[in-house]
């Protein structure tokens, strides 16, 4: 017997979706390089494990746009190479986004967010104001180290070290399916991580004030007990990793 | 949402944050506690009274992390071995849904 089209075209539909959707994020990258060439710049945010696999397939269901973490040093340097940006431009409702052109739908939104290293508490985050690209200054951004740099035809993405972005994104008060999904990305993030990675997680994390080693911890554990969602690492063969984890912060 | 208002509810957020760490001895804390007791088991299971308290008299250890919720859980820590020879023991997922938290005693194996 025949199996029905409907099941017999869903794989490819998935298929397709995922190859534009590498598309459409390489070519969104690509028309903000001049800022990716910036030292200091690194792509932030749920994308990033996007890119870290192999051939930056982005597999991964994630919503519609792309962060770009700014240092504050590197502000100035960044402002005056946004008229290079021909093919996005500021959204009206919030000119720290970047919306595509009308002609160029391809291109998914561009965040512009801020990273001081002076900070680390979200209760730090400020706005840092300016007429031509304000920031929103993210206090746990300042987890991110500059990492792998990933070259796609000639497009070179600087990306943050796994251990920083982990942190990161386990410091973070998440809610929902956003935030559940923002633990799902740890979850992929920690299986790809060596064991020099995790010492590095663990001196980052001995570092931070108590309160966010708790968050820490805690979001651990939410995310042992999460099941798994479509498009996204499924966390449960993956929870001794995670029990693994929690055992050695627990212990320090 | 502008920028001030998101600077605004990620403080807002980070103060609730600040309130729950303050409460994490506290009745507050108890679903803090018990997902990490739940984040160390491989393999949970949902046992009766009279079982739980076969395995404490047996000397299978208590953890109280359980006992914050209102009922109260009994999570006992048993071997995988023992696990294969509880009778009428029901193998739960380990996730927060209504199956878990209906069960009132659990036993729970650890990874290590």
């Amino acid at each position: 017997m025949m199996a029905s089209p409907t099941v017999a075209q869903a794989p490819y539909a998935r298929y397709t979706d995922v190859v534009m959707f590498r598309d459409r994020l390489l070519a969104t990258l690509r028309a903000v390089e001049p800022i990716l060439e910036v030292p200091g710049v690194l792509v932030a945010g749920s994308e990033v494990p996007n890119l870290l696999e192999a051939n930056a397939a982005a597999t991964l269901v994630v919503s519609q746009d792309v962060d770009l973490a700014i240092p504050v040093a590197v502000h100035e340097t960044v402002k005056a190479r946004l008229d290079r940006i021909t093919r996005l431009v500021p959204s009206s409702d919030e000119p720290s986004v970047w919306v595509p052109r009308p002609e160029d739908p391809e291109l998914i939104e561009v965040n512009f967010i801020g990273l001081d290293p002076a900070i680390v508490e979200p209760m730090d985050t400020y706005e840092k104001e300016d007429q031509r690209l304000p920031l929103m200054v993210f206090g746990p951004l300042s987890l991110l180290t500059a990492g792998s740099v990933v070259e796609i035809d000639g497009l070179r993405i600087p990306l943050p070290q796994p251990a920083g972005l982990a942190l990161e994104k386990l410091v973070s008060d998440r809610t929902g399916e956003k935030g559940d999904r923002d633990l799902l990305v740890v979850a992929g993030l920690l299986t790809a991580m060596t064991p020099a990675d995790f010492d590095q997680l663990e001196r980052v994390y001995l570092g931070l004030p108590v309160e966010l080693r708790h968050q820490v911890r805690s979001n651990l554990s939410i995310l042992s007990l999460l099941d798994a969602r479509p498009g996204m690492p499924d966390p449960r063969p993956h929870r001794l990793v995670v029990d693994a984890l929690l055992r050695r912060l627990e212990s320090r | 949402m502008t920028i001030a208002e998101r600077v605004k509810a990620v403080r807002a957020r980070a103060r609730v944050r600040r309130w729950e760490y303050r409460q994490r001895n506290l009745a507050h804390g108890a679903w803090a506690r018990f997902r990490a007791a739940l984040a160390h088991a491989r393999d949970a299971y949902a046992i009766d009274d009279v079982t739980a308290a076969a395995l404490i008299a047996e000397g299978f250890i208590v953890d109280d992390r359980g006992r914050g919720l209102e009922p109260p859980r009994t999570i006992l820590w048993i071997t995988a071995e023992q696990a294969g020879r509880l009778t009428g023991a029901r193998p739960i997922a380990l996730r927060l849904d209504a199956e878990l938290l209906a069960a009132r005693c659990l036993a729970l194996v650890p990874f290590v």
